[in-house]
């Protein structure tokens, strides 16, 4: 019999940060959107939106374009500190196609 | 952030979504609702938008990764037995492909002996981390570039090429980050300048763009970076990245400048665009999307004169297209790679022709009109974009393919014939160059090549 010992090739992962706690209800919540308006996502997620304000008491959805929109911004560490500085408690991202 | 998400994508984007996740030091996953492409079409019926709506109140408030906090540690060795040398080799190829490591063409186990092998190319220690290789996010080292190369077919001289054209991949200024998951089919390119081109077998004559077995450095070099894109980077075709075609990955396009050929007077690429010594050992990088032959010479009794000037505007004809995926490189990266002849360099040298020269013609004559940009839908790419230089570009009429002519790259390379040029067309953010470190024993590694394939 020959042998063949060889190395996976793809390399290690490192996870270096948890994933963020979900929230326990939507009920009173403040939920935003990020969104590359592409893809439908000038249809879908407004859809969305209503749907979460007709299934939750006091919850406050904001408006679409309350942060920047677009696939060359979304992405951006400015971006990030916009939602954060916010203050929503979760946030629907859309649409990857 | 610290704000959990849910994210609206189609179901087989689900593989550039952890990848993403992965690249951001999270664990490859992520809570995601997911349709099928036709959802995301104009026109389309969007009520399972309602009907799941439940997914997306969950992805909120109930989604749990299902992977642990921990980090990865390295992978364990592989191991396959078979009945001879033959049946192991097939075996082992079988189970790489089967781990959607390969690309259908045969792989060199990377055995611990051929991995050490190729690693005598190497000048830092195996486990010198070059980055993170996007989007997956998988850890990149010299060892990890060598177990790709011996993958790949290649030989410890040429990993000093890769390893370059690694640390240039992984510069956030090549755009890689996004061109590895994006549709548009982006390949890299890596043009080589320094006497390491010939030493080591890499082409910049005829069938410079390959295969060539005369000289076969570039095909394993290039091969070897493709398969660290998806074996590594997790650029897994329809599942780590959408690009519709691939273009050219097996081997992606890996050549050297003919710099014995460069007119007098004309520098190298490297000098031009990254400022580097002549005679330095370089690679720069950048990625295009298409590759063209361009019948560049007369067909009758034109002078020398005017078979240069007919060349240069049928080339600049080629160029001369809505190419919207370039303008992300409309400010800093390139429109494309001009590839021509030393024969054709010589005789546009010798009246009067520069590079420099070369760039404000194709730039001038490349212009697009702006009534064909709006009957294409162009300017509402244009004024999608980030860059405040692409937005403000509408304005020009006609309209430049890139916003400098300093952009274009003219680099002289190809068989001595004038018929042809090649045009290399541009999908490229940046132009990334690095300067090249060889070990001390590259010259032993150079004479044993001699021994194995024979006299350059």
């Amino acid at each position: 019999m020959v042998n063949l010992e060889f190395h996976d090739p793809s390399g290690a992962i490192e996870v270096k940060q948890p994933f963020a706690p979900r929230v326990a209800s939507l009920e009173g919540k403040r939920v935003g959107f990020v969104s590359n308006d592409q893809w439908q996502a000038y249809r879908m997620l407004p859809l969305l939106k209503s749907l979460l304000e007709t299934d939750f008491a006091g919850i406050e959805v904001l408006p679409l374009d309350a942060f920047p929109q677009g696939n060359a911004v979304i992405g951006s560490e400015e971006t990030a500190a916009h939602v954060k500085q916010s203050g929503v408690d979760a946030v629907i991202i859309g649409n990857a196609a | 952030m610290g704000i959990p998400t849910v994210t609206l994508t189609r179901a087989d984007f689900v593989g550039v979504m952890t990848n993403a996740v992965a690249g951001l030091g999270l664990a490859p996953d992520a809570a995601m609702v997911t349709f099928p492409i036709d959802m995301f079409l104009p026109g389309s019926d969007i009520s399972p938008v309602q009907a799941r709506k439940r997914e997306f109140y969950d992805g909120l408030t109930r989604w749990r990764s299902a992977f642990g906090a921990d980090g990865a540690a390295d992978a364990p060795m592989i191991k396959v037995q078979g009945a001879s040398v033959d049946d192991a080799f097939s075996r082992a190829n079988n189970l790489m492909l089967a781990n959607r490591w390969g690309d259908g063409l045969p792989l060199w186990p990377p055995t611990r002996e051929r991995v050490s092998w190729i690693r005598r190319g190497a000048t830092q220690p195996r486990g010198h981390r070059v980055g993170i290789f996007p989007p997956r996010g998988g850890v990149t080292t010299v060892e990890t570039c060598a177990i790709a190369l011996a993958m790949a077919g290649g030989r410890p001289e040429y990993l000093p090429v890769l390893v370059a054209a690694v640390d240039a991949f992984l510069d956030p200024a090549s755009g890689s980050a996004q061109l590895q998951a994006a549709s548009g089919s982006a390949f890299p390119v890596v043009i080589v300048n320094g006497p390491i081109g010939a030493q080591i077998r890499l082409n910049s004559g005829f069938g410079c763009l390959g295969p060539d077995p005369q000289r076969p450095a570039g095909a394993s070099i290039g091969r070897a970076l493709r398969l660290l894109q998806q074996n590594v980077g997790g650029a897994l075709p329809g599942i780590g990245t959408m690009a519709n075609y691939g273009g050219v990955r097996y081997t992606n396009v890996v050549f050297a400048e003919d710099e014995a050929n460069l007119p007098p007077g004309w520098a190298t690429h490297a000098t031009e665009r990254h400022a580097f010594a002549p005679g330095q050992n370089s690679i720069s990088l950048a990625f295009a999307n298409g590759a063209t032959n361009i019948r560049r010479r007369g067909a009758k009794k034109e002078t020398p004169e005017e078979d240069a000037l007919q060349g240069m505007y049928r080339m600049a004809d080629f160029m001369r297209v809505p190419n919207m995926p370039g303008l992300s490189g409309y400010e800093h990266g390139t429109p494309g790679i001009l590839m021509l002849p030393g024969v054709v360099a010589n005789t546009m040298a010798r009246l009067g022709w520069t590079k420099a020269s070369i760039r404000e013609f194709l730039w001038e004559h490349s212009r697009i009109p702006t009534e064909h940009l709006r009957r294409a839908g162009c300017p509402a790419w244009l004024e999608i974009d980030s860059s405040k230089v692409v937005r403000e570009s509408i304005a020009l009429d006609p309209w430049p393919i890139t916003a400098s002519p300093d952009n274009f790259i003219v680099v002289v390379a190809g068989g001595g014939h004038p018929t042809n040029s090649y045009w290399l067309q541009g999908y490229s953010p940046g132009v990334v160059g690095r300067e090249l470190e060889l070990p001390p024993s590259f010259d032993a590694l150079l004479a044993e090549a001699e021994r194995d394939l024979g006299p350059r």
